[in-house]
């Protein structure tokens, strides 16, 4: 048996279909979450059947009219694969919208109950419904539900309805004549008259059967929060604010002091497999298991606390309703420059992870816009780089919180400097699109819905920790303990090492950023592996076996040590977080970009487009820091100043060839 | 004895990382320990609608 869970956006469909199911697909406060189906199966506890019962969450859709990509799919799935019963869910608290969708689900002849979700939000609004009457109107099941609860939410009630109308036949509330249906299919003016009458029947049947003591039309709470929190230039400052106190809270506060506690069991961990050993373990053997091992792991995981605490804090933000009306005010800019409104879903994905930001991108329908966005989304710093911000933040620069919002913020700017460039390379004239977000009511947040979200990207990042981490720490330990004739290289002559041969060409390439050391070339280059593993890797070739000294609260010796070990000035350490935060995503992202962009033009420009805003901004950020710093710039500036002028040269070479493109040439014109 | 022990314990380490990842690819995962990075749920008709648009 097969029930599909359709409904508006953000009515609350997955939350249901993981109660339903058990599953931890992302939910979200605001609309477009859910770009494509997904299919679990319910729960034993709330099936009341022998068999298995296969529940697929859809994309959320206003209409079976497909207009997006996700009504798309959701009209294909319920007119092709048939689903034995349709649970339409329904936010009680906006029937006039929701409905118009119900009574096309039920002109489908497949059976249908609807979920009146939201209903505990009826009482706050002083709004009273009359579901009998609703059922009767409508024709159809209706069943009280409040899925973001765990006792009595009417889901038990909901399944056995559910089952119980499975095979029966659907009558449906709105007839419209068959001829008519398929006039409409070929007469946009036919299609909106028959809508018009649709919606006016919809308006109908709630005016009956609702009963509001508070007027929608009068202004709430809400819209007056929204009219600063949204608004065009206040928005922004808000956001940074925002950003820095959660910065503030995670990477300073609350963060580190979890972290110490941690970091001292990863630490009395070390020293006990250490004891354990003692001189009997090969020194080859040791060294592997304790420095890229336990070390190189452990420098990794010793930010798992802040991490957490990160993203606590945004799946609160989330949740509340504000991530929302951050896409709202960053959308206006974003149109500006060409991209598609709809470009700032995927870059609010991409600061959890880069690879479904990306997928996300496929809910463009313009193919630029969507390539484009591909292309831009990395820049946003995702979950992966954040120990990368965390380990540069507390180590060079004593108050961390700016660091991090600033690298939010620059990721902003570079996406859209980024979006105004493509949109000259590529000589299309911008197209303004209009993209209308549903804003999602303010609500308290969930502390259980943000602590499931963070326990999972904690696993997650574990997983990555025990697996590709691991892996690669092990790999970088044994390419530094030996050299190209497999001898082991000794003590003070690591760079004759195989990783040290590796990573010196490239490490040449990054003098005038600053940073020119082969250990910092080879933690970037692994980098491209895992975001992570850059920290990782500096664990490994440095010999530290944490960043947190778990005494002082404090990076090991109060932030001067890991300075020092490293050979970085604070402008050359802010130029390698720049470097490595804006430089191409891990290579699963690039996977995921070349699977979007279905154009390997699109995919290498795209690729070299990111290593060369990474190199270009992380060599003003040195040059510039130093001579504020030190009044002189920093060194390898006129090599430099060459490869930077160069790749400028290039895209500028480029940005007006597509600039003649766009030019209609006279004779066009005649023609 | 001590070297054989250490031995065992990195290869098993190494051992059950490289299962985990090439199952978890088999299993069409994109990205290994990145959370929604994407399971390969699609049939291949979600394909062509998706590519269609």
């Amino acid at each position: 048996m097969k029930i599909a869970l359709a409904g508006n956006p953000n009515s609350g469909k997955t939350t249901l279909f993981n109660a339903l199911t058990g599953s931890q697909e992302k939910v979200g406060n605001w609309a477009g979450v859910t770009i494509e189906k997904k299919i679990g199966t319910l729960k034993s506890k709330f099936n009341p059947t022998k068999e298995d019962i296969a529940i697929v969450d859809l994309p959320g859709a206003y209409s079976m009219s497909p207009f997006t990509s996700e009504e798309s799919i959701t009209r294909a799935f319920v007119i092709e694969e048939h689903p034995d019963v349709i649970i339409n869910i329904v936010d009680a608290t906006n029937l006039n919208r929701s409905l118009f969708f119900t009574t096309q689900l039920l002109d489908l002849g497949i059976p249908v109950v609807v979920a009146l979700n939201k209903t505990d939000l009826l009482t706050r609004d002083q709004t009273v419904l009359d579901v009998k009457s609703l059922k009767e109107r409508m024709k159809c099941a209706f069943v009280k539900t409040v899925a973001t609860k765990t006792q009595e939410n009417g889901l038990d009630l909901l399944i056995k309805e559910a089952v119980a109308i499975s095979g029966q036949k659907q009558e449906t509330p709105f007839q419209v004549p068959s001829e008519a249906l398929r006039a409409a299919q070929y007469d946009a003016k036919i299609a909106e008259t028959q809508d018009r009458a649709r919606y006016d029947f919809v308006k109908e049947v709630v005016r009956s059967v609702e009963k509001r003591q508070v007027e929608n039309r009068r202004e709430t709470i809400q819209d007056k929060v929204d009219r600063v929190v949204a608004h065009k230039w206040l928005g922004i400052p808000i956001f940074g604010v925002v950003m820095w106190l959660v910065f503030s809270v995670s990477q300073t506060y609350l963060g580190p002091f979890l972290a110490d506690t941690f970091v001292g069991w990863i630490d009395a961990f070390y020293s006990m497999v250490e004891n354990a050993m003692g001189d009997s373990v090969s020194p080859l053997l040791s060294s592997l298991l304790l420095d890229g091992v336990i070390g190189g792991v452990g420098a990794v995981v010793g930010f798992l606390p802040l991490i957490m605490v990160l993203f606590f804090m945004l799946a609160l933000l989330e949740d509340c309703g504000y991530m929302a009306r951050v896409a709202v005010v960053m959308d206006r800019f974003l149109k500006r420059v060409g991209l598609s409104g709809k470009s700032i879903i995927p870059m609010v994905i991409g600061t959890g992870c880069a690879i479904p930001g990306i997928m996300a991108t496929r809910t463009i329908k313009n193919e630029r816009q969507r390539r484009t966005t591909a292309m831009l989304t990395p820049f946003m710093p995702c979950g992966a780089k954040l120990p990368v911000i965390a380990l540069f933040s507390g180590a060079f620069f004593s108050d961390a919180a700016w660091v991090g919002t600033t690298m939010y913020f620059m990721g902003i700017a570079l996406i859209v400097f980024g979006a105004m460039i493509v949109v000259r390379i590529t000589g299309e004239k911008n197209k303004r699109t209009y993209f209308i977000m549903e804003l999602p009511e303010y609500r308290f947040p969930s502390i259980k819905r943000a602590a499931l979200s963070m326990l999972d990207r904690a696993k997650a990042f574990i997983i990555k920790a025990g697996t590709i981490i691991l892996l690669c720490n092990a790999l970088v330990q044994i390419m530094q303990t030996f050299n190209w004739q497999f001898q082991v290289v000794e003590e003070g002559m690591e760079s004759t090492s195989i990783l040290a041969s590796i990573a010196s060409p490239f490490a040449v390439l990054l003098i005038p950023l600053g940073f020119g050391a082969w250990q910092l070339a080879a933690a970037a280059i692994t980098g491209f592996i895992a975001k992570e593993n850059v920290v990782g890797t500096l664990a490994v070739v440095y010999g530290i076996t944490n960043f947190i000294d778990p005494d002082a609260l404090e990076l090991v010796g109060g932030g001067g040590s890991v300075a020092e070990i490293m050979g970085l000035t604070s402008a050359a350490a802010l130029a390698y977080l720049v470097f490595n935060l804006f430089t191409p995503p891990c290579f699963a992202a690039i996977g995921a970009m070349n699977a979007e962009m279905e154009n390997k033009k699109w995919l290498f420009g795209g690729i070299a487009f990111q290593l060369g805003t990474g190199y270009v901004t992380a060599f003003i950020v040195y040059q510039v820091g130093t001579l504020l710093t030190t009044g002189s710039v920093g060194t390898g500036f006129i090599p430099g100043i060459i490869v930077v002028g160069l790749m400028i040269a290039a895209v500028i070479t480029l940005m007006r060839r597509g600039d003649r493109m766009t030019v209609p040439k006279p004779e066009a014109h005649l023609a | 004895m001590a070297n054989l022990i250490v031995f065992g314990i990195l290869v098993l380490l190494f051992g059950s990382a490289i299962v985990y990842i090439v199952k978890a690819k088999r299993k069409g995962v994109k990205c290994i320990g990145c959370p929604h990075s994407g399971k390969s749920q699609c049939s291949c008709d979600d394909q062509v609608v998706n590519f269609k648009l």
